[in-house]
């Protein structure tokens, strides 16, 4: 059905920066602009995309049984219960760590390619074998980093590794931003981050304790909870991808009475 | 087959069919040795190709020593695989240039254009010219003098020969640590000012941090 499917990567090299959460959220986001979208968790030795929106008990195969034939790549696909457009496809079981290879990853992402506009790929973290497999199949990247030392040195060197297997586009997208300790030079700058990477930015996602609420509970926020001030960062991130302009937040503005900035914004834009 | 241990080097390059995993495969079976280095001349190999290459020596029941080439971009790409790697520096016929400053020798010189990220490492055997920046994380070396036409925010180390006049300079220099010959020294703290490219030396059995002046260094 879909000719000029966008296959990206989700990835950051250090763990814990938010690849899952994002991957959760725009998958919401983009298959509620009526976008058939799949997110693949490469991450199956540690899987939990899965929890993140709420499907963990709806698993019955996964794209091993797929790849053996054991079952059709449509037994495997878990459809989202709210929003009909997602599908997710667990990579493999945590029992099962090594059968993966490059090649199957390519197979089947050329099977999603068939039936779906978007497919998201979440990487595991680090930069081995669970990275390069996730990688091998995918077209563009995005990659997640916190404003932290640790985090932008790690994504520094997934994107060397991304450029030498000429993956491109690859996006940035700046988790965890708190506008009062950015204002008060007590974090990297949004400027000390790409300074650094050197990548052109698709969005800035704020901290926002809403996060894990709706981790636990298994609903993404782009789902639910629009207002929050994550979750709309997490949609003009989808929307941008789609080729939108939308301006970024600014975090000096955010920081000057944060509520008043807040309740603009909930008046300005979304739904 | 495993008679042998001494290293055995293989030039993949098939100038006459320009398939290299076929042209390999063919070489691997008419060794005895199962040491191996690569040549891979003037190819261009993305992480992907080198798994690939990888997996095709150890088929055959091989190992893969080091790699060497003349591409950059494949001494990038081996090296952050892990494996140990030479540049080879292609002779561009240097007769032309004919310049006096006889510690100059631009066939020597490896020159690199784009932002070398953290783990990465670039090695030369003679001088390094980088046009872009050196992220926290990346180390670049030389027997020679290193220049780079960016910012060195990473670890370099010139005359890692043994050279103690060679000089390294940026643009902007704020390494993480500076190295000369057998000399180590960290990096300032301070942010240095705009605009004002600035070379390291040893003076004194001391690494010191001077302006750059174009005309009283050796290049």
């Amino acid at each position: 059905m879909a000719t000029d499917t966008r296959v990206i990567l989700i990835c950051s090299g250090k763990g814990g920066v938010g690849k899952t959460t994002l991957t959760a959220n725009l998958g919401i986001s983009l298959a509620r602009q009526g976008l058939a979208t799949a997110v693949l968790d490469a991450d199956f030795g540690l899987r939990n995309l899965d929890l993140l929106l709420g499907l963990e008990n709806r698993i019955v195969y996964t794209a091993q049984e797929v790849l053996e034939e054991e079952c059709r790549l449509d037994q495997a696909l878990v459809k989202h219960k709210q929003e009909s457009n997602l599908s997710l496809l667990p990579a493999g079981n945590p029992r099962m760590l090594d059968w993966i290879k490059p090649d199957d990853m390519k197979k089947i992402v050329n099977m999603l390619k068939d039936q779906f506009n978007y497919v998201l790929i979440d990487c595991p973290a680090g930069v081995e074998d669970g990275f390069k497999n996730a990688m091998a199949a995918a077209q563009e990247a995005i990659v997640v980093t916190n404003p932290e030392v640790s985090a932008v040195r790690d994504a520094d060197r997934v994107i060397g590794l991304l450029n030498t297997n000429s993956i491109k586009p690859v996006k940035l997208v700046l988790n965890r931003v708190r506008p009062k300790m950015m204002a008060n030079q007590e974090m990297l700058s949004i400027d000390d981050v790409t300074d650094i990477l050197a990548l052109p930015l698709l969005g800035l996602v704020l901290e926002d304790e809403q996060v894990i609420v709706s981790t636990n509970r298994g609903e993404p926020l782009t789902l639910n909870s629009l207002n929050s001030p994550a979750a709309k960062c997490y949609s003009n991130i989808a929307k941008r991808l789609q080729g939108e302009d939308i301006p970024f937040i600014d975090p000096a503005e955010e920081n000057s009475g944060f509520a008043a900035k807040f309740r603009k914004l909930m008046q300005t834009k979304i739904f | 087959m495993n008679s042998n241990s001494e290293k055995i080097m293989i030039n993949i390059t098939d100038h006459k069919y320009k398939n290299w995993r076929l042209y390999l495969k063919n070489k691997l079976k008419k060794i005895n040795s199962n040491n191996i280095e690569i040549d891979c001349d003037n190819l261009e190999l993305s992480c992907t190709d080198i798994i690939e290459l990888i997996a095709i020596v150890n088929e055959n029941n091989c190992r893969i020593i080091s790699f060497c080439s003349t591409s950059s971009k494949t001494i990038i790409t081996t090296q952050s695989l892990g494996y140990k790697s030479h540049f080879i520096v292609e002779d561009h016929s240097s007769k032309t240039l004919n310049i006096n400053n006889k510690d100059f020798h631009p066939s020597k010189t490896l020159f690199h254009q784009g932002t070398l990220r953290s783990g990465e490492y670039l090695d030369s055997p003679g001088n390094l010219l980088i046009l872009g920046d050196v992220n926290p994380g990346a180390i670049v070396s030389a027997e020679g003098n290193i220049m780079i036409w960016g910012r060195l925010l990473g670890i370099a180390h010139a005359g890692s020969k043994g050279n103690s006049k060679a000089t390294i300079s940026a643009i902007q220099l704020r390494p993480v640590q500076l190295r000369i010959s057998n000399k180590v020294a960290r990096g300032p703290k301070e942010k240095p000012q705009d605009g004002m490219a600035e070379q390291a030396k040893i003076d004194s059995e001391k690494i010191i941090i001077l302006p750059f002046e174009p005309s009283s260094s050796k290049i």
